[in-house]
């Protein structure tokens, strides 16, 4: 009998222990005051009374300046606390469950609609989202959600092939860089190739002619060829640190994310500076285009303060400064006036798509016949 | 006497269920039922959106019989999993025989130095491998410092194989170390003095006797290893899949998402291992008795 | 060749050490052979360490000795936090997984009772389920349990660290199981029987003569349970709830994007507090 007592003692001692670290000191579904409507700025017609305590963010890792946060708490005295995720699906699956606790979450194009079809979102209110103005009309109003009825887009990048100009003198402006053997063979074992089963096999589609979201299986007979030449010269498939490789030089030619390029070449926060050397081309044959987007889960009970934070987010100011931060690219138009010297000079050289670049990039969209690409994609890690 | 014996059974009743529930519920409670879950989906539809129709099908599991890939991909983490074990099993077992034989006040210690690198988190440790394997790396530093010149290390099976040795080895060790503790040294000296040479006395008494430690370390390693995803990541390169890589991948990375596929892949490794290891722990029970 | 070796003090003593027979060719060959792989698990915990303090900010190279990344982390509530988070999970997991596989040991291997060959299967059930579908499982389990209770009572619950905790007790038991029950087996209970014989009653039998005799195998049980709650990242990634992260969750998010010094920084600092602690209860066991 002893040694039940002695069990259920410790079992409610390690359960009262562990529950009581496990809630938030404060419920996020108090809609609590803030500290007081005494605050300096309230002329921006913000309802500091309906304001919540506490904010929870969902987003990517490294996705956002650190900064801001404050900036923001010292504004409107809410405390916005990030949780971090790696992929849209980690994120979904979570959501999905339910009761997640989160208020706002960073869907890519394609996640915003898997969310908007299964009722994850909450509408929102533009009236309350008056930056909205300062918005690139052209990155508004996109397949995923027509008339940005759920989401609102908060940075964008584009795909093509980052490298280092030490061993690339003469710059690229060919998929023929990263996807003929002859041209890689000497960098055999310093290339990476994004592990993705879209974003990998989309680059050869366009290498080859074709639209990135061609399913034609003679099309992908032939990308299924030029990858798997490709593959005994790769270090690795790799979606993940890739700016840091290319920066510490240990890959010299990658296909990336114009921000994990960005990344590479002017550095992330404090965490690492960057590599003067790295250069990023949209290859002739074109690449994809992608969006993150910001919105409001639909059992979050702290809608109103998101709108505020999400609003504060589009100011041109507060843009640009994260844009600074983060290194991809900013979709309001407003802050691109805002940002550096050197960022704008940047973009001139290929990190940012101009008018003409944009006829080259294309957006991968999802539909009954692209789960083709996964049976590729399987078949390219299967030999 | 015999209200005697009734009582002494009652109270074994009472003592065996006083043992048994708590890891019965919380196994049943947290782990059987949610497992009942993935058991439901793998006979349920994908949609293009990556969600769970629930529209009854048999189709994942053809899809897993029929398609080539799949197959091959669980041949390749077999075959990785098995060398991946014996591997563990050899450098192990003497390292288990160190320890066993070291002097008392020092087995805890040792046995603790085992375990100490491991906890630090798994992936920081990949992630130091990296550091000694790649291009740039603390190896090839030193190989060209002394003329042999650069070699690549990383992102190849066999240092995906180093990873997984490295990971597993404590999981090894641990059992084996709690049988040969238990093992009697003076057998071996018997055996010598009846004539045996060392080969001889340590197949035919120390190795059936640490046998129950051999398979307990050989189940640990091996189970873990046919699903790892991580290692092959980070110093594989992510160029071949194994089978851990294509369920996480079906489950988290895939466009779209397919859990239905991958329940019915996970339902059937976790089958088969199941029986695997029934069969493996009941022989080596129907040994000792 | 030992007949040959200057008379060095050592060379001396391992002289007359072998001529005794005190130490062997085959003992020394096991020690050099259990030196390297004690190397071989060091050297990414050696590397780790050394790069804590380093200048070079992708922690890769040597750059010079710097104890910023201390600074920094100290400064970084987050990482402390998580890292408070993860020690408690993984203390509270394993005492419970340890009493409570120690117990379904004891029962498997000391009784014969109906449906103990479906107990087996459950009790490996752990050890052969990808962590990945064990994620997936409780998450979806989570919801319909919340959903329910929801239901029954109004209340809305949210997963915390109690389920991640009741997530790494889940799998840690059947870890302990399997090693307490090697240590279980080859069990003379014929030392039992006498002490019974002695007239002591069951209880007394148990603290004084089972639990010494198999208190190696519960004690590697619970280190492998405290290492594995340690290193789940993929359960504690899917069971823990907004604000409440858990260092390999935080470590895996940043590591993929960056690895930085200040990683090798809090896993140097884990490593310290780990061995202080293992060498504290190290200390009290020998004072008992």
């Amino acid at each position: 009998m002893q040694m039940l007592r002695v069990l259920l003692v410790t079992l409610l001692l390690a359960l009262a222990a562990c529950g009581g670290g496990g809630q938030p000191a404060t419920s996020p579904g108090n809609e609590y005051g803030a500290s007081g409507g005494d605050t300096p700025e309230s002329g921006d017609g913000v309802d500091r009374s309906r304001l919540a305590r506490e904010l929870y963010f969902y987003n990517w890792s490294d996705y956002i300046d650190p900064a801001i946060l404050e900036q923001f708490e010292a504004e409107y005295g809410v405390r916005v606390i990030v949780d971090t995720y790696d992929s849209n699906e980690d994120m979904l699956a979570k959501i999905r469950a339910g009761n997640s606790g989160y208020d706002i979450v960073v869907p890519t194009d394609y996640a915003v609609q898997i969310m908007i079809a299964e009722g994850l979102a909450a509408p929102l209110d533009k009236s309350l989202l008056t930056n909205l103005v300062h918005l690139d009309p052209n990155l508004l109003d996109q397949y995923f959600d027509k008339g940005n009825v759920y989401s609102i887009p908060y940075m964008y990048g584009i795909t093509g092939i980052a490298y280092n100009t030490k061993f690339f003198p003469d710059g690229i402006d060919s998929w023929a860089a990263i996807f003929e053997p002859e041209q890689i063979a000497e960098f055999r074992g310093k290339i990476s190739m994004l592990d993705d089963a879209r974003e990998t096999p989309g680059a050869a589609l366009r290498y080859i002619g074709q639209s990135l979201n061609s399913t034609d299986p003679a099309a992908l007979e032939r990308v299924k060829e030029i990858l798997l030449a490709q593959k005994p010269y790769l270090a690795a498939y790799n979606s993940s640190d890739v700016n840091r490789k290319l920066a510490s030089e240990e890959y010299v030619l990658a296909h990336s994310w114009s921000g994990s390029a960005m990344q590479a070449r002017n550095g992330l926060g404090d965490e690492f500076s960057g590599n003067p050397d790295i250069a990023f081309v949209i290859p002739k044959e074109g690449g994809m285009i992608w969006m993150d987007n910001l919105m409001i889960l639909k059992d979050s009970p702290n809608a109103y303060t998101a709108h505020v934070f999400m609003n504060f987010l589009m100011r041109p100011k507060v843009s640009a400064q994260n844009t600074e931060y983060i290194g991809y690219l900013t979709p309001n138009k407003d802050a691109l006036d805002l940002l550096s010297d050197e960022i704008k000079e940047l973009y001139q050289q290929g990190f940012a798509p101009d008018e003409e670049m944009y006829k080259r990039l294309e957006w991968a969209v999802r539909n009954e016949g692209t789960t083709a690409f996964d049976d590729l994609w399987t078949e390219i890690k299967g030999e | 006497m015999a209200t005697l014996q009734q009582q002494q059974q009652g109270r074994d009743r009472i003592r065996l269920a006083l043992l048994l529930t708590p890891g019965l519920l919380w196994l049943v409670l947290f782990f059987a039922l949610p497992l009942v879950i993935i058991f439901v989906y793998s006979f349920m539809t994908n949609d293009a959106l990556g969600r769970v129709v629930y529209q009854p099908t048999l189709d994942n599991y053809i899809t897993v019989f029929t398609q080539s890939l799949y197959i091959n991909a669980y041949w390749r983490s077999i075959w990785t999993s098995v060398l991946t074990t014996v591997i563990c099993l050899l450098i192990g077992y003497p390292l288990a025989v160190f320890i066993a034989r070291s002097p008392q006040q020092w087995r805890m210690p040792l046995l603790m130095l085992i375990l100490i690198p491991f906890w630090t988190n798994f992936l920081v440790r990949i992630y130091a491998w990296q550091i000694i394997l790649a291009n740039n790396g603390i190896i090839n530093g030193f190989l060209e410092l002394i003329g042999v010149g650069r070699l690549p290390l990383l992102n190849n099976e066999g240092a995906t194989l180093i990873g997984l040795i490295y990971g597993e080895l404590p999981f090894m060790v641990l059992p084996l170390y709690a049988a040969i503790d238990r093992f009697d040294f003076t057998l071996m000296e018997a055996a010598a003095d009846l004539g045996a040479n060392k080969i001889q006395a340590f197949l035919r008494i120390m190795l059936p006797m640490t046998m129950p430690g051999i398979v307990a370390g050989s189940v640990l390693v091996f189970i873990p290893t046919l699903g790892q995803f991580v290692v092959s990541e980070l110093l594989g390169g992510a160029k071949v899949d194994y089978l851990g890589n294509l369920i996480q991948r079906l489950f988290l990375r895939a466009n779209p998402i397919n859990w239905p596929l991958g329940s019915a892949m996970a339902v059937l490794m976790m089958i088969v291992l199941l029986v695997l290891i029934m069969l493996y722990f009941r022989a080596t029970t129907e040994e000792e008795r | 060749m030992i007949k040959t070796a200057p008379a060095t003090t050592t060379a001396a003593r391992m002289q007359t050490a072998f001529s005794e027979g005190r130490l062997t060719w085959s003992g020394l060959a096991l020690t050099v052979f259990s030196i390297l792989v004690y190397l071989f698990l060091y050297a990414p915990i050696i590397v780790l360490v050394v790069f804590s303090f380093t200048r070079d900010e992708f922690g890769v190279r040597w750059t010079g000795f710097t104890l910023d990344w201390y600074i920094r982390l100290f400064n970084n509530p987050r990482m402390m936090g998580a890292a408070w988070n993860t020690l408690v999970v993984a203390t509270v997991s394993t005492i419970v997984s340890t009493i409570i596989g120690t117990l379904l040991a004891m029962a498997m291997e000391r009784y014969r009772f109906r449906g103990r060959n479906a107990m087996e299967g459950l009790i490996y059930l752990p050890i052969v389920v990808p962590e990945i579908v064990m994620a997936v499982a409780l998450l979806a389990f989570s919801a319909i349990v919340f959903d329910l209770i929801k239901l029954a009572t109004g209340e809305t619950l949210r997963r915390s660290l109690t389920t991640v905790t009741i997530g790494h007790i889940a799998f840690s038991i059947s870890f302990v199981v399997v090693v307490v029950r090697t240590s279980l087996k080859n069990f003379d209970r014929r030392l039992e029987e006498a002490a019974a014989d002695l007239g002591a009653d069951s209880w007394n039998t148990f603290w004084r003569i089972t639990f010494p005799l198999i208190l190696p195998g519960i004690v590697g049980g619970a280190l492998l349970a405290f290492t594995l709650s340690l290193d789940d990242f993929i359960i504690s990634l899917f069971l823990s709830g907004p604000g409440t992260s858990l260092l390999p969750v935080e470590v895996y998010n940043r590591v993929r994007r960056a690895v930085t010094p200040e990683i090798n920084a809090i896993s140097t600092l884990m490593l310290i507090l780990s061995m202080a602690l293992v060498a504290l209860s190290q200390l009290l066991q020998r004072r008992r």
